[in-house]
C-alpha cells in the first residue's frame, strides 16, 4: 500500500485539542453571533404554529391560485397539506417548513450579493470555487458534530448545516445568469449611457431572472433534502420522524413522514416558480417569448 | 506392465498434484462455507469487538467473513425474523427480554453468553462537578427542584434531559421513566438523533463545566473520560423494568437498570452448522477493565473501530489467546502486521 511518509496522528490529535480550545474560548462568542439566526428561526416557528391551520392552509390555496389563475394547482396544495394534518404530521411539518424557510432567506441574503459579485470579479470566481465546492461535498457529519460542539445540538447547527448546503447551486446560477447575459445587449446598455448600477438592475438581473429562480428553486429544494441530517442533530420535524422509522424500523412512519416533506417540496417549488413565471412574463423575459 | 507403472505414476502424481492445491490449513476448521456476517453496531466497544472476532474467524478458522452495520433494534429483529446477521457480538437484550426468549424457544436465536464477563452499567447521570455543588441532587427526583440549572436553550421554561438516539433500545426504557417521573411539567426530553450528537453534547458541557443531565452507560471511553455522578432512582424490579422497555406501557414505572445483560447473539443455525465457531464464541468475554482500555486506546489513539481491533490483537494477545487454541491463535497473530 502507500508507504507511510511521516506519522499522522500528532496532526489529528493538535486539530482536536484546537477545538476544543475553540470550544472553551470562543464558545460563547459564537453563540451570541447566531442568536440573530436563532430569533428569526423561532419566530418564524413561533408564528406558524399560533396561527390556526386553517388559515395557513387557506393562504397557501390562495397563493397558488394567484400564482397560476388555475385550478389545478390551488387543489393539488389544498389536498396535500390537507393530508399533512390528517396523518398527525402538521407540528412537525411547520417545524420543518421554518427551518426551511429560515434557511432558504438566509441563504438568497447571502447567496445574491455573492453570485453577482464573483460575475464581476475572475478573481473572487477563483477564489470561491472551491469554497462552494467544499460546501457541497463534505460530509454534514464533518462539520456538524464540531459545529455542535461550539453551538450546542439543536436548531443552530442544524440551520447552518442546511445554509451551508443549500447556498451554493444559487450562488453558481447567479453567477452563470449573470455572465451569460448577451454581451451585445450589454454594449447596448453602456452605448445609451446607463451607469453601472442601471445596467446590473436593468438589464443584467432581469435577463438573468430565469436562471436566477432555478437557483432559489434549487436553494429550497436542498434545504429539504437535509432535514433528515437536521434532525440528527437534533432539529426534530419531519426529519426526526424519517429517523425514528429508520431506527425502529417502522417503515409506515418513515414512508408518511417522507411523504410530508415531498409535499412541502411541491408546495413551496411550484408556487414560486409559477410566480417567477409571472414576473419573467410582465418584464419582458419569459421562456419562449422569442 | 509399463501401462500399470504408468498409471501408478500418474495416480501418484494426481494425488501430489492435488495435495498442493489443498487449501491453506487452519488450525481450527470453519465447518461451513455459509457466510457468517458479523453485526458492526454504532457504538465503540460494539463496533471494535465486531472487528476483532471478524479477524479472528477469518485468519486463524478461515470462515467466510462479512461485517454488517447494525444496531440494537434492527439487529435483534432481523436476527428473530431471518436469522441474520449470524452473530451479534455485543447485544443488549435488557428491553427485549421477552421477544429474545421465545426466539430461544423457537430456535430462531441462541445465546452464547454474556459479552462483558462482569456486566456493565446504564443510567441517568450527571456531572460530578454539579453533584459536588449541589450535594442535593442525589436522586432523579431531585432534579425537578434545580431545572434552571439544566434550562432548555431552546425552551426557557423548562430543563433539559439528554435521551438515546431512535433505534436504541434505551430510547424506549427512557421516554418510560419520563413519564413514570412525572417529568413532563419541568423538563423537556431531548433526543439527540444520532450516537454522536449525544457524545458530542455530553463532551461540550464537560469540555465547559457547564450542568448536563444525560443518559450514558458504560464501558465506554466517555465514560472513562470524564467523572460522572449517577442519580438514584428505586432498585431494579424486572417486572417495572419489562414494562418500560415496551413502546406501549400501560403504566410506567420508577425503576433502576438492571446490571444490563449483554450477550452474544447467534442465529440458531451458527452452533449447529459451526460448532467450533460456536464454541469460540462462547468463550470469547472481555471484562469491564478490559473494555474501557481497549476504548481509551481508541480515543486516545484517534482510531478506528479497525484499527482498535488490531491493536488489541497484536498487544493483548494473553487475554485473546485464551479463547481459541494454541494454532489457531499463531495463524491470527501471522495474519496482522
Amino acid at each position: 500500500m502507500f508507504p507511510e511518509v511521516f506519522e499522522t496522528r500528532p496532526i489529528r490529535i493538535w486539530l482536536d485539542n484546537g477545538l476544543e480550545w475553540i470550544v472553551i474560548n470562543w464558545g460563547d462568542s459564537f453563540e451570541a453571533a447566531a442568536t440573530p439566526l436563532l430569533w428569526l428561526l423561532n419566530g418564524i416557528e413561533g408564528g406558524l404554529l399560533t396561527i390556526p391551520w386553517w388559515i395557513i392552509i387557506g393562504f397557501f390555496t390562495v397563493l397558488a391560485y394567484l400564482s397560476t389563475r388555475k385550478a389545478t394547482l390551488p387543489i393539488i396544495v389544498l389536498v396535500s397539506m390537507l393530508f399533512l394534518g390528517v396523518m398527525e404530521l402538521w407540528e412537525d411539518s411547520i417545524k420543518t417548513m421554518a427551518l426551511m424557510i429560515a434557511a432558504t432567506v438566509t441563504a438568497i441574503v447571502f447567496s445574491l450579493p455573492t453570485g453577482i459579485a464573483m460575475a464581476r470579479s475572475a478573481t473572487l470566481r477563483k477564489i470561491m470555487t472551491p469554497v462552494l465546492d467544499l460546501m457541497q461535498t463534505m460530509p454534514s457529519f464533518v462539520y456538524l458534530i464540531p459545529t455542535v460542539m461550539i453551538f450546542g445540538p439543536g436548531k443552530i447547527p442544524a440551520l447552518l448545516a442546511t445554509i451551508v448546503y443549500a447556498a451554493p447551486p444559487l450562488v453558481r446560477l447567479t453567477d452563470l445568469g449573470i455572465r451569460l447575459v448577451d454581451p451585445q445587449v450589454m454594449e447596448a446598455s453602456r452605448a445609451f449611457g446607463a451607469s453601472p448600477r442601471q445596467r446590473l438592475f436593468g438589464v443584467q438581473i432581469p435577463l438573468a431572472l430565469p436562471t436566477i429562480l432555478a437557483g432559489i428553486n434549487q436553494t429550497t429544494m436542498m434545504a429539504l433534502a437535509m432535514v433528515v441530517i437536521a434532525s440528527m442533530i437534533g432539529a426534530g420535524g419531519l426529519g426526526y420522524q424519517v429517523l425514528q422509522g429508520i431506527g425502529r424500523l417502522e417503515v409506515s412512519r418513515g414512508v408518511l413522514a417522507g411523504l410530508g416533506i415531498v409535499v412541502l417540496a411541491i408546495v413551496f417549488d411550484r408556487i414560486t416558480q409559477s410566480f417567477g413565471k409571472q414576473l419573467e412574463a410582465r418584464i419582458g423575459v419569459g421562456r419562449g417569448r422569442l | 506392465m509399463a501401462t500399470k507403472i504408468t498409471k501408478i505414476l500418474a495416480g501418484a502424481a494426481l494425488i501430489a498434484g492435488m495435495a498442493g492445491f489443498a487449501p491453506a490449513a487452519y488450525a481450527a476448521s470453519c465447518d461451513t462455507d455459509k457466510k457468517i456476517d458479523i453485526a458492526e453496531m454504532s457504538w465503540p466497544s460494539a463496533a471494535a469487538l465486531a472487528h476483532i472476532h471478524a479477524k479472528i474467524l477469518d485468519a486463524g478458522f478461515g470462515c467466510n467473513v462479512e461485517i454488517v452495520a447494525g444496531d440494537t433494534v434492527p439487529t435483534s429483529s432481523s436476527m428473530l425474523t431471518k436469522g441474520r446477521p449470524a452473530f451479534a457480538p455485543e447485544l443488549w437484550t435488557g428491553s427485549i427480554v421477552e421477544i429474545w426468549a421465545k426466539g430461544e424457544a423457537d430456535e430462531t436465536v441462541a445465546s452464547l453468553g454474556a459479552a462483558i464477563s462482569d456486566g456493565a452499567v446504564e443510567g441517568w447521570w450527571i456531572p460530578t462537578y454539579v453533584a459536588e455543588a449541589n450535594p442535593d441532587i442525589k436522586n432523579v427526583e431531585d432534579l425537578v427542584n434545580h431545572v434552571e440549572l439544566f434550562q432548555d436553550p431552546e425552551d426557557n421554561s423548562k430543563g433539559r434531559i439528554y435521551s438515546c438516539p431512535p433505534g436504541w433500545a434505551c430510547e424506549i426504557t427512557n421516554s418510560n421513566l419520563f413519564k413514570a417521573y412525572g417529568l413532563e411539567d419541568t423538563f423537556n426530553l431531548f433526543s439527540p438523533g444520532s450516537g454522536g450528537n449525544l457524545d458530542a453534547s455530553i463532551a461540550r458541557a464537560f469540555v465547559k463545566q457547564e450542568p448536563i443531565a444525560f443518559y450514558y452507560w458504560g464501558p465506554t471511553s466517555l465514560m472513562g473520560k470524564y467523572d460522572m455522578t449517577k442519580l438514584g432512582m428505586p432498585t431494579h424490579d424486572p417486572e417495572i423494568y419489562a414494562c418500560n422497555g415496551t413502546a406501549d406501557c400501560a403504566t410506567p414505572g420508577k425503576t433502576d437498570w438492571p446490571t444490563p445483560t449483554v450477550i452474544k447473539g447467534v442465529a440458531a443455525w451458527l452452533p449447529k452448522e459451526a460448532p467450533a465457531v460456536a464454541a469460540y464464541i462462547s468463550k470469547a468475554a472481555l471484562s469491564n477493565v478490559e473494555v474501557s482500555a481497549l476504548l481509551s486506546w481508541g480515543s486516545e489513539n484517534k482510531a478506528s473501530a479497525e484499527e482498535t481491533a488490531e491493536n488489541f490483537l497484536m498487544t493483548q494477545e494473553a487475554v485473546w489467546s485464551t479463547w481459541v487454541d494454541a494454532d489457531t491463535a499463531a495463524a491470527v497473530k501471522a495474519s496482522l502486521n
